[in-house]
């Protein structure tokens, strides 16, 4: 067979598996969900929903509340990802260079991620205790500073799981910055060094650059993951401590299918929510050139 | 020198980030030794005064564990090859080749993530009962693939980015097929992005809970986190027995880490091959 | 190229084999008959001893068990039905049938079981609802009622004046840190489930005849800042007390008394704690009695249960409902029974666990079971937790929970 044949079918060869099961599983729960949001799918109509046009849409963009949500879920995102990234990032970077027992950090620091989120999220819960939870005794007995209202006060709800969530995630970010440090070679630091680069310039200059292709998808699909992701804060505040005021957009979502069975009416605010991520991984990739290859 | 300096500023910043990262695990396991389910405690001891190892006893010999471990590896283990099998390749093509709908295909991998996945559960499961795959290992595996494969295609699509192109070129003048190429030049190189692809393939198995809870209505095709989740009723939940189980439960994953832990080792793997 | 082509047929025939292979492993309907249900673990086990006693009896018939956390049962319940498939007994608490049934889940009962049959069950254990039976009861209670570490209290307090007292003596911190060593009163000051029985206790209650919610009341009012008061003027209820941490105090001794159901007491004899158990005292204002809302759990046919399988079915809901096995597990777990015969039957196991749970469930109030008790759960909850944080008063919460609940139903309802 000529070469050039086997430069036009191969790459197809091998995407076709790929696209068989993201089709497969895929394709049908999304094109269902679609066409729900334009029913009436509710408790009173579950086997006979009929289409009701754009009413559920409307009624969305017509809740102010839900602007203030989305605000508070911008929030979530923004600095649990920022958090992720710096600190998973900054962990590797120094696991990366010459340390003592780095086998042993390495492995002690992908717990978090290894242990089931379920007992973790609510141990953490009981950390939070404002009497006996570790962080309020550690803040009373050895920093002397007063105890925190974690689960009264609004602002102090919406910390705890942060903070919490941030443990979950940074060793992710940490394994994924450590196998992408592995493909920058020496050289290139060496080349900078005799450019006169400090430790900051090797940073801008050859590092984060390098890490970029590898790391650019853990971010998008980090900050895809984290703005739908409403367990751990719910976990956290024991389901939205204090009086609702620690919910996030997709909360709504289950809120309306699971306690008020308003399926149609979650669906399309699924849809809502799914084009507002598009708009941000579009913007996003475009914006870094994360399709485009390195060294072109 | 410099050196000297940040080397023990490195050290003591690690040590610090890794006891405040393991401090809550170890209340995990004083949570796995306290007797008659207490899930909070009001002292900051981490071993309980009355502690116990009967969870552990209980959860291993008493439940279905050791059949929930061997569905989940069984799980995890056809994930993690099918994700590293099909990402790999997938990724290469991605990285390499302009075809026609090539940025519409990485874009629409991601389209699924960003769909609320509590929505997508109820058609999941009206597709699998019609694909017959309902209560089934291969329904599972598959679902979970397809759950690990966009970020897994993305991040062997990235690695590959950052390989130079001459490498494989030199090896198709020297008359290899692209296939060869790919497989003797190309995925040597990219190990370890195999790597990370094999943990997050084998993590989105391993701790996936809503999935399996629509997929699977059978007790003997239990997975480890519907086990656990079996020992919780809404009041009455058996919070040592859960404890200890999910100690368990993190201990494969630590021992595949150990394993994978040399494609993360600076200076092993490409360094001077490159260029 | 041919390693190509063959590498690509591998996997595609690979998965197509995995594919047709696994396919055909799936399980077809093989004529048993499954269970899904979330009761506690004692229960559980007394479940699956029935469950071979009955398969014992009727060769041929196999009858499976899956256990659910409460609300993963109801979803993926609805999730199946709407495939068409899922088990043919679903077991819940009674609040479960108002939505199934509205989405015709569950089928009505009073023709495959017969009124006869349904007459052998205590006045108000079977939920009606457009006056058909969704479900067969085989216990009742889910009631809160008071429990007291005797260690601290010897009788029960009579009156919300004297429970205020004993709570107060007994919420002392000895070493002067800062964190209590014990504390009076203890339960879940974060679910309105725990305010209800304070509700009554003031005369209210949380809906009309109509299903209509009657949450700005007066009674709600000072329903509301008599737990506040508990909080705030009284200090014996700890700050942030969810049910986790009240377990955890009054399973360490740290708590005298906690406001819990009976599926709760045997954990505190398990803890090593010397339990007494009493209906929560009435309230000294109003001299009436506080009622906790009380529920039966029982089991629902699912509408796509096949009809070869009824006759069956209706003789393992018999079987699983008969006076043995709830006398059986009134003695072994101190459930109530929902028969008839079997409450009569009661006195002779002389337990006074179970007759202080009696107690309280004749003081109680039924739990409605229509659908929209879900919409006003949900919108207690946030300003009842606004109350207890000082955000709002008793007077602003209530008239905030009314207005949540009334448009939560007109949503529920579009």
């Amino acid at each position: 067979m000529k070469a050039s044949t086997e430069k036009k079918i191969f790459p197809y060869m091998l995407l076709l598996p790929t696209v068989v099961v993201m089709v497969l599983v895929v394709a049908y729960p999304l094109v269902y969900n679609f066409v729900l949001s334009f029913k009436n799918m509710s408790m009173y109509h579950y086997y006979d929903a009929r289409f009701v046009g754009l009413r559920h849409y409307a009624s969305i963009f017509t809740q102010t509340e839900l602007y203030w949500v989305f605000g508070k879920t911008l929030i979530w995102t923004v600095v649990n990802v920022f958090l992720h990234v710096a600190l998973g990032v900054g962990i590797a970077l120094v696991l990366n260079g010459r340390v003592v027992g780095s086998g042993v950090f390495r492995s002690l620091l992908i717990l978090p991620w290894a242990v089931p989120q379920y007992i973790s999220a609510l141990t953490w819960r009981g950390m939070f205790n404002h009497e006996y939870g570790a962080v309020n005794l550690i803040l009373k007995n050895v920093l002397h500073l007063a105890p925190i209202p974690w689960f009264s006060d609004a602002t102090w709800a919406f910390a705890a799981p942060i903070i919490t969530n941030v443990w979950l995630g940074f060793p992710f970010m940490m394994i994924v910055a450590l196998g992408g440090l592995q493909s920058i070679p020496h050289e290139l630091y060496e080349a900078a060094e005799l450019d006169g680069a400090g430790p900051l310039g090797k940073l801008k200059n050859v590092t984060l650059p390098l890490l970029k292709p590898v790391l650019a998808p853990a971010v998008v699909l980090g900050t895809v993951w984290t703005f739908n992701n409403m367990n751990v804060i719910w976990l956290v505040t024991g389901g939205g401590l204090p009086a609702d005021k620690t919910h996030i957009l997709v909360t709504y979502i289950y809120k309306a299918a699971f306690t008020y069975y308003r399926y149609s009416y979650a669906a399309a605010f699924s849809v809502i929510v799914f084009f507002l991520l598009l708009g941000f991984t579009l913007a996003f990739m475009r914006h870094f050139k994360v399709t485009e290859a390195v060294f072109e | 020198m410099k050196g000297r300096g940040t080397r023990i500023a490195a050290h003591v910043f690690l040590v610090v980030v890794t006891l405040v990262t393991v401090y809550p695990i170890v209340q995990i396991v004083g949570i796995s030794l306290r007797p008659a389910d207490r899930l909070y405690s009001t002292s900051l001891r981490v071993i309980p005064e009355d502690a116990t190892g009967r969870a552990y006893y209980s959860v291993v010999f008493e439940k279905d564990f050791l059949l929930w471990l061997r569905n989940s590896a069984i799980v995890s283990a056809i994930v993690t090859l099918v994700g590293v099998a099909l990402a790999s390749t997938a990724g290469y093509v991605f990285s390499r080749f302009r075809f026609v709908a090539r940025k519409f295909g990485l874009y629409s991998l991601l389209i699924a993530q960003m769909f609320p996945a509590t929505m997508l559960l109820l058609p999941l499961y009206v597709l699998m009962k019609g694909l017959h795959l309902l209560d089934s290992m291969a329904g599972l595996s598959v679902a979970y693939a397809a759950t690990a494969l966009p970020f897994c295609v993305w991040t062997m699509k990235g690695y590959y980015d950052t390989i130079p192109r001459e490498l494989e070129e030199a090896a198709l003048i020297d008359g290899a097929s692209y296939w060869r190429a790919f497989r003797t030049v190309v995925l040597p190189l990219a190990a370890p992005a195999l790597a990370i692809t094999a943990i997050f393939s084998f993590m989105s198995a391993w701790s996936e809970f809503m999935v399996a809870r629509v997929i699977i209505s059978t007790r003997t095709l239990y997975t480890l986190p519907l086990g656990l989740e079996s020992l919780s009723s809404t009041f009455q939940t058996e919070w040592a027995n859960y404890a200890a189980g999910s100690v368990l439960v993190s201990l494969p994953v630590v021992l595949i880490f150990l394993f994978l832990n040399r494609y993360f080792v600076s200076g092993l793997t490409l360094g001077g091959v490159k260029q | 190229m041919t390693r190509t082509l063959r590498f690509s047929v591998f996997l595609i025939s690979a998965l197509l084999l995995v594919y047709a292979a696994l396919s055909g492993c799936a399980k077809k309907d093989d004529g048993s008959i499954a269970i899904w249900e979330q009761m506690d673990p004692e229960e559980q086990k007394l479940l699956d001893a029935r469950l071979a006693a009955f398969q014992a009896s009727h060769p041929g018939v196999e009858v499976t068990r899956l256990h659910f956390e409460t609300e993963l049962l109801r979803t993926q319940f609805q999730t199946a039905g709407l495939a068409g498939g899922g088990p043919c007994l679903v077991f819940g608490p009674s609040d479960q049938i108002g939505p199934m049934s509205t989405m015709k889940l569950i089928r009505p009962l009073n023709e495959l079981l017969g009124e006869e049959f349904l007459s052998t069950f205590v006045e108000g254990s079977l939920d009606t609802l457009n006056g058909l039976v969704y479900a067969v009861p085989d216990q009742v209670g889910n009631h809160l009622a008071l429990v007291y570490n005797k260690k601290y209290v010897k009788d029960a307090p009579a009156n919300t004046n004297e429970l205020i007292a004993v709570a107060r003596k007994n919420t002392v911190d000895e070493n002067g840190d800062g964190v209590a060593d014990r504390y009076g009163l203890v339960f879940n000051a974060v679910e309105p489930f725990w305010l209800v029985p304070f509700l009554g206790g003031y005369g209210g209650w949380i809906m009309d005849a109509r299903s209509g919610p009657t949450l700005d009341s007066p009674a709600m009012v000072k329903a509301l800042g008599f737990v506040r008061d508990l909080r705030v003027k009284h200090a014996v209820l700890p700050k942030e007390c969810d049910y986790q941490q009240a377990e955890t105090l009054f399973k360490e001794g740290k708590a005298a008394m906690i406001i819990n159901g009976p599926w709760s007491w045997g954990g505190y004899i398990g803890a090593g704690i010397d339990v007494g158990v009493a209906p929560i005292p009435r309230v000294s204002e109003t001299g009436l009695w506080p009622s906790p809302m009380v529920s039966s759990k029982g089991y629902s046919v699912n509408v796509h249960c096949p009809k070869e399988k009824l006759p069956v079915v209706k003789e393992l809901l018999d079987f699983l409902t008969s006076d043995e096995n709830q006398l059986e597990s009134a003695r072994k777990i101190k459930m109530l029974p929902a028969r008839r015969t079997a409450v009569d039957a009661l006195g002779s196991i002389g337990d006074p666990f179970l007759e202080s749970s009696l107690a309280q469930v004749r003081l109680g109030r039924r739990m409605p079971v229509v659908p929209e008790m879900r919409a006003i759960w949900d919108s207690m909850r946030p300003a009842f937790q606004n109350v207890l944080n000082g955000e709002t008063d008793p007077e602003t919460a209530a008239a905030e929970m009314q207005k949540a609940a009334v448009e939560s139903i007109a949503k529920m309802k579009e």
